[in-house]
C-alpha cells in the first residue's frame, strides 16, 4: 500500500515538526500583557529586556488599544493590561462583577504632541484653538482661521486627524482638550499612533495628535499654550515630567489585585531604574527620577 | 474558388479583434501578480539572509530576524490542518457517499456555504468566545488554529465533495456489483481516485491559513514574544500579524524590513503550494482514467 505509506510519512513529518518546536525542558512562566497601542512598543522593549533579567519568564505582548487591554483584564485573559487612560468606573464595576480587582500602576508619562506637516508655518497653538478645530460645534475649518496659509494645501481646509474611539489617546485628548465634548464629524480616525504621524507627514493640510515618541524628523510639533496668546510649551520628556506641558498624561498598567510572584517581580522591575530608563529611551517620560547615565 | 465576401472579411476582423481584446484582458490578470512579486523581490530581497530567517527580532523588532513569526505560522498551519482535514474530509465523504437527499442534507449544505461566507473577523470573535474563554484554552496556538480550522473547513469540504463526485458512478456500481460494501468501495476505489482533488482543497487551505491575520490576532498571535512557543497552549508570533506590526505599529522601522517579511510570507505560501501541486501532478500521472 504505497499510498498509505506516503500518508503516514506525511503525518510523521508533521508531528515531528510539532514535537521539535515544542521541545525544551525548563519550566517557563508566561505573563500575558495586552492593551494600549501607545504603550505597546515600550511593553515590547520591556519584554525583550526582561529576558536578560529573568530568562524563565516570557512576557507575551499584544496591542489593540487601551479598551482592548482593559476588556481582557475584565475577562481574566491577561495578567497585565496596558492603558493610556485611567480605567472607567463602569469598567471597574464590570471587573468586580467578574471577580477581578484592577490595581493601577503608573509606569510613565506621555506628552501628546500636536503634529503638523513640515511645511506648515504655524508654530503655536492653544488648547482653545485645538478645541475649535476638533470639537463638535468648533468653528475653525480652514487654516486661515488660525491666521496662516499652508503651502501645498489646496483649498486651505484643515484635514483633522484623530484616533479610533477605543484608543486611550482618543479618550485623553477628548478629556483634556475638548472638555469631554464630542469630536467633530468628518475626522480621519486612524488605528494607531504611528498611522496618525504617517498621514500628517504626507498631508500638508493635516493636523493630528499622537504620542511624542512617534515623532519623526520630517514632521513639525506645535508649541502648545494653555490660552490663546499665552506662553507656550514645547512637548518634550522634560516638560512632561515637570507638568508644564499642558497635554501630558500618565501611562498605566493594571494588574488583577496587588501583583505577586513573577508578575510582581516584573512590575517592580518596570518601576525600577532599569525599567524606567527603557521607557525614557522610547521617548516617554519616566514615572520616577530615573538615573540612566 | 471561394472569393471572400465583405461579410466574411467583417467576421474575420471582428474575430481577430475579440481574440486580441479578450487575450489582453487575460494578460492584465498577470499584471498585479507580477507587480506585487516584482516589488517585493526588489525591495525585500536585500534584507533576506540566514540571520533574518533564523534569529529572533532584537532592538524593538527593528533589527534581527523573524524566526519566531516564521515558526509560529508553520505551527498554526500544521495544527489547523490536523484539525480541519480529518473533519472536513469525513464530512465530505458522508455528504457525498452516504447522505440521502433530504431537507437535513440540504440544510447542512446551506450551512457550509454560509460558513464559507462568514468574514474572518467574525470567526475571530467566535474564536475568542468559544476557544479562548469558554473552553479556557486561553490565547494560544490551539485556540488560534481551531479558529483557522473552522474558517477553512468549508474549503476542504467543498473541494473534497466535488472531487468525490467527479469519480464516475460506474466505478462505484462496478465495485458494488462485486459485493463490496459502501465503505470498501469508498476506501479502495473512490478515495484513491479523488485524492488529487482533496489535495487541491488542502493547498487552498494552507494558503489561506498562512495569510490570515484577523482570526489569530485575538486568539493566539502576539505582538511580541521573547521566546519560542513550547506547546499548543502557548501563544506565538505569526508572519501575517508581524507584517502588520512592523508596517504600522513600530516607529523607526527600517523601510526594507516590512517588504522582507512580506516576501517571506508569500514565498512560504508559494513553496507550500508548489510542493502540493507537484505531489498532485505525480498522483494524477498514476491515474488510470
Amino acid at each position: 500500500m504505497p499510498k498509505r505509506t506516503r500518508l503516514s510519512i506525511l503525518l510523521l513529518l508533521a508531528s515531528a515538526a510539532l514535537v521539535t518546536a515544542c521541545g525544551g525542558g525548563e519550566q517557563r512562566q508566561v505573563i500575558q500583557n495586552k492593551g494600549s497601542d501607545t504603550l505597546v512598543n515600550v511593553a515590547q522593549a520591556w519584554a525583550e529586556a526582561y529576558q536578560t533579567v529573568n530568562p524563565v519568564v516570557v512576557v507575551a505582548v499584544s496591542g489593540g488599544g487601551s479598551g482592548t487591554g482593559i476588556a481582557a483584564l475584565i475577562n481574566g485573559t491577561v495578567d497585565i493590561a496596558n492603558a493610556s487612560r485611567a480605567i472607567k468606573d463602569k469598567e471597574t464595576k464590570l471587573a468586580k462583577d467578574n471577580g477581578q480587582d484592577p490595581v493601577k500602576h503608573v509606569v510613565g508619562f506621555d506628552a501628546l504632541a500636536v503634529y503638523l506637516h513640515g511645511d506648515n508655518p504655524l508654530d503655536e497653538i492653544s488648547i482653545e484653538q485645538l478645541a475649535e478645530i476638533y470639537a463638535d460645534g468648533g468653528t475653525y475649518l480652514n487654516w486661515g482661521d488660525l491666521g496662516v496659509e499652508v503651502p501645498g494645501c489646496q483649498d486651505q481646509e484643515i484635514v483633522v486627524v484623530s484616533r479610533q474611539n477605543n484608543s486611550g489617546t482618543y479618550a485623553y485628548f477628548r478629556e483634556a482638550v475638548l472638555g469631554d465634548k464630542d469630536f467633530k464629524l468628518g475626522t480621519r480616525d486612524m488605528h494607531g499612533s504611528k498611522d496618525v504621524v504617517d498621514l500628517v507627514e504626507k498631508t500638508p493640510c493635516a493636523i493630528g495628535y499622537s504620542g511624542l515618541a512617534y515623532a519623526t524628523d520630517h514632521i513639525k510639533m506645535a508649541c502648545v499654550a494653555q490660552e490663546t496668546g499665552g506662553s507656550c510649551t514645547n512637548p518634550s520628556v522634560a516638560t512632561a515630567v515637570d507638568g508644564s506641558y499642558p497635554i501630558a498624561r500618565p501611562l498605566f498598567m493594571y494588574t488583577n489585585g496587588e501583583p505577586t510572584g513573577v508578575v510582581g517581580d516584573y512590575m517592580n522591575w518596570i518601576k525600577s531604574n532599569e525599567g524606567q530608563c527603557i521607557i525614557l529611551e522610547k521617548g516617554y517620560a519616566p514615572a520616577i527620577e530615573a538615573n540612566c547615565g | 474558388m471561394f472569393e471572400a465576401t465583405q461579410l466574411n472579411r467583417k467576421n474575420k476582423t471582428r474575430q481577430r479583434m475579440f481574440s486580441i481584446g479578450l487575450g489582453s484582458m487575460t494578460g492584465l490578470l498577470i499584471l498585479p501578480v507580477a507587480l506585487i512579486m516584482g516589488m517585493l523581490i526588489y525591495k525585500g530581497a536585500p534584507v533576506i539572509s540566514f540571520e533574518f530567517l533564523f534569529t529572533s527580532p532584537t532592538n524593538g523588532m527593528t533589527a534581527g530576524g523573524i524566526f519566531p513569526a516564521l515558526l509560529g505560522t508553520v505551527l498554526l498551519v500544521i495544527v489547523a490542518l490536523l484539525a480541519s482535514v480529518p473533519l472536513g474530509v469525513a464530512a465530505a465523504i458522508y455528504l457525498s457517499e452516504y447522505a440521502p437527499d433530504n431537507w437535513f442534507t440540504r440544510a447542512i449544505n446551506l450551512a457550509i456555504i454560509n460558513l464559507a461566507g462568514v468574514p474572518s473577523i467574525v470567526h475571530a470573535l467566535f474564536g475568542v468566545g468559544a476557544f479562548v474563554i469558554f473552553f479556557k484554552f486561553g490565547t494560544s496556538i490551539l485556540a488560534a488554529s481551531l479558529t483557522l480550522a473552522i474558517m477553512t473547513l468549508p474549503v476542504v469540504i467543498v473541494a473534497t465533495r466535488e472531487s468525490l463526485q467527479a469519480v464516475p458512478m460506474a466505478f462505484r456500481e462496478a465495485c458494488w456489483n462485486m459485493g463490496a460494501t459502501r465503505w470498501q468501495t469508498i476506501r479502495s476505489v473512490v478515495l484513491p481516485n479523488a485524492i488529487t482533488g482533496i489535495l487541491t482543497g488542502v493547498i487552498l487551505e494552507v494558503s489561506r491559513t498562512a495569510g490570515e491575520t484577523a482570526p489569530i490576532m485575538f486568539t493566539g498571535a502576539a505582538f511580541f514574544l521573547p521566546l519560542l512557543p513550547q506547546g499548543v497552549f502557548d501563544q506565538t508570533m505569526a508572519l501575517s500579524l508581524h507584517l502588520f506590526v512592523v508596517s504600522t505599529q513600530v516607529p523607526g522601522m527600517p523601510e526594507q524590513l516590512p517588504f522582507g517579511v512580506a516576501l517571506v510570507l508569500i514565498s512560504m505560501v508559494l513553496i507550500m503550494n508548489s510542493l502540493s501541486i507537484a505531489l498532485r501532478m505525480y498522483l494524477r500521472g498514476k491515474k488510470k482514467w
